[in-house]
């Protein structure tokens, strides 16, 4: 599987409603040594009900500059959301399913860890 | 409208977060060197056992950066074929900055073959193409 595979795939809640569709994958670097690397393994996936896909992240870092383009770029991603892979059930069709009761994630990428 | 404001943190993790297409996609990569291997066009994931059924406690792992002839793809739409893409993998990646580095030089590496072939069948025939410029 690559990424590509994910990215622009829709979203749909155990009901059927649709969430919006893939527009980014968050990855966990906090697996066990992996040559020069930890292993690294996906962590959720960036949802938006609007944008095809995420330009330079606005939405989720927090940069407001330059104002106009950050306005308009955190506005055209607006109502993003980060959904974990424990909460996704299915990746069939090309289409992703979230396990019933899934919770809905802030997609603000604060970094952790070392 | 949902807001983000309004949504929870997720569960802290103990490693390191990046978001693949905003941190990894199109950053170039540099050998040990600093020579330029690529960019990485794509991840190469391991796949779940079973897609119709995801097992929460085995989620993808990277396996590779992958880089290829991606440019047209990118203006008229589509997808690159697997096949098409030269692996790098994952274990010799040593830091995910700017840029990404690797481990290994670049000559060795499949991904630097059509700058290698250039070099050794066009570049060193041009009179002077063999030694630095003085």
């Amino acid at each position: 599987m690559i990424l590509s595979d994910l990215l622009g795939s829709p979203v749909l809640t155990a009901d059927g409603e649709r969430v919006g569709q893939v527009v980014d994958a968050r990855l966990a670097l906090d697996g066990p040594p992996d040559g020069f690397m930890v292993r690294t393994r996906v962590y959720g996936l960036v949802v938006s009900p609007h944008a095809h896909r995420s330009f330079a992240g606005y939405e989720r870092t927090g940069v407001d500059a330059p104002a106009l383009i950050a306005r308009f770029l955190s506005w055209r991603a607006r109502g993003s959301v980060l959904v974990l892979w424990t909460d996704l059930a299915s990746f069939t069709d090309d289409v992703v399913r979230l396990r019933p009761g899934a919770r809905l994630y802030s997609p603000r990428l604060e970094h952790s860890g070392p | 409208m949902r807001n983000d404001r309004e949504l929870p943190a997720p569960p802290p993790v103990a490693g390191r977060v990046l978001d693949a297409d905003l941190e990894l996609l199109d950053r170039q990569i540099l050998d040990p060197d600093g020579v330029p291997i690529s960019a990485v066009d794509d991840l190469e994931l391991s796949t779940p056992a079973d897609l119709a059924r995801l097992d929460p406690q085995h989620p993808p792992v990277v396996q590779a950066l992958l880089t290829g002839p991606i440019l047209m793809t990118r203006i008229f739409g589509g997808r690159l074929p697997e096949s098409r893409f030269i692996r790098i993998p994952w274990s010799i990646v040593t830091r995910v900055g700017t840029v990404v580095s690797v481990g290994a030089a670049a000559d060795s590496l499949d991904a630097s073959w059509t700058e290698r072939w250039m070099r050794d069948h066009v570049i060193s025939r041009i009179p002077g193409g063999r030694h630095d410029p003085e």
